[in-house]
């Protein structure tokens, strides 16, 4: 670090800057930020994204006469992970290893749809969300949260 | 900050389910996130999920933060790891799309990166001790901070004080400012990053 801090004018200067620095900050991000505490009441574990086949292996971009490539995410836990595949406008998820129970999607702090994990561990979710989103599997042994997600 | 008292009473009471108390915390760090997520170079939509991970980790984590003042170091340390995972799945991909440019190693980026990192974190204790400071303090030197800047003239009408006092004051204001317990922090962490 450069700044000489006996100096008056130097550390004015570098204060001008840290406080300019904070007040570039969005509100939303802020709001966002204050939002995050709703999940507080949520006993869930985090679910790391383990893989995303459009950072991970897509050879090339699609051309115009053939369809988009699927995308597939997957996100993991120390005992499961959630695999999903877009299609469409749905989400088709399977919880590996396989066990029922109910998926609720998240947008911001807000769940906007919950929708059920059958026995074999399938679930749909349609449309897919337009924003960023996340999702939390509930079991009666487990509670999983993704990370964000936000799909084109 | 190891001795500002504040943060640790939020952080007490938010852990005990205080939102009032969270939302004093997302204020005073957001900035520290935010800095941190641009100067990885993060568009606002990636900037955006790494803070909700970010906050999402301290949500979980307050419960069990066992040293209230090591928060600014644990969101900066935080941030830091989702902006690397953030910026490593780009690069994979640039890496297929656009095999025959050049990029920066991940040992180039990790230095400019923990460069980049140590400014955020030197900011944002200066925008704590600047918040330990009196507000007659902080109403003169912010008025001194504008952009464009004020004329002494222009300053010493809007705090109703006689232009002379002010260079004497603004001198005293720094070194108020010096003598925060936030600046310690700073300084200490300047004398050992050289």
């Amino acid at each position: 670090m450069s700044v000489i801090w006996d100096d008056d004018d130097q550390l004015l200067a570098a204060l001008r800057e840290a406080v300019h620095e904070a007040e570039r900050v969005p509100p939303a991000f802020v709001e966002a930020g204050k939002a995050a505490f709703t999940w507080r009441s949520i006993d869930a574990e985090l679910a790391e994204l383990t893989f995303d086949s459009s950072g991970a292996c897509s050879p090339r971009a699609p051309t115009r006469a053939e369809p988009a490539p699927l995308r597939n995410l997957t996100w993991a836990s120390s005992d499961l992970t959630l695999e999903v595949e877009v299609d469409g406008d749905a989400l088709l998820g399977q919880v590996v290893p396989p066990s029922p129970g109910e998926i609720d999607v998240y947008v911001a702090a807000a769940c906007v749809a919950t929708r059920p994990v059958d026995e074999i561990g399938v679930f749909v979710i349609r449309p897919v969300p337009a924003a960023a989103f996340r999702l939390h599997y509930r079991s009666g042994t487990a509670s999983i949260l993704t990370t964000w997600i936000r799909l084109p | 900050m190891r001795d500002d008292p504040t943060v640790v009473a939020l952080v007490n009471r938010a852990g005990a389910g205080d939102q009032d108390a969270w939302n004093d915390l997302v204020d005073r760090y957001a900035p520290l996130v935010w800095s941190v997520c641009r100067r990885f170079r993060l568009g606002a939509a990636d900037a955006d999920d790494v803070g909700q991970s970010v906050w999402l980790r301290l949500v979980e984590h307050l419960p069990r933060l066992r040293d209230p003042a090591a928060l600014p170091g644990w969101l900066a340390t935080t941030t830091r790891r989702e902006c690397l995972r953030v910026v490593r799945a780009q690069q994979r991909k640039e890496r297929i799309e656009q095999p025959l440019d050049t990029y920066m190693t991940p040992g180039e980026q990790d230095a400019l990166v923990e460069h980049e990192v140590l400014a955020a974190e030197r900011n944002m204790l200066l925008r704590t001790a600047f918040g330990q400071l009196p507000e007659h303090c902080r109403r003169l030197l912010a008025l001194l901070m504008q952009d464009p800047p004020l004329s002494y003239a222009e300053i010493s009408a809007r705090l109703d004080t006689s232009i002379g006092s002010i260079g004497p004051t603004r001198a005293r204001c720094l070194q108020r400012l010096r003598d925060c317990p936030a600046f310690a922090v700073l300084a200490d962490a300047d004398s050992r990053g050289g």
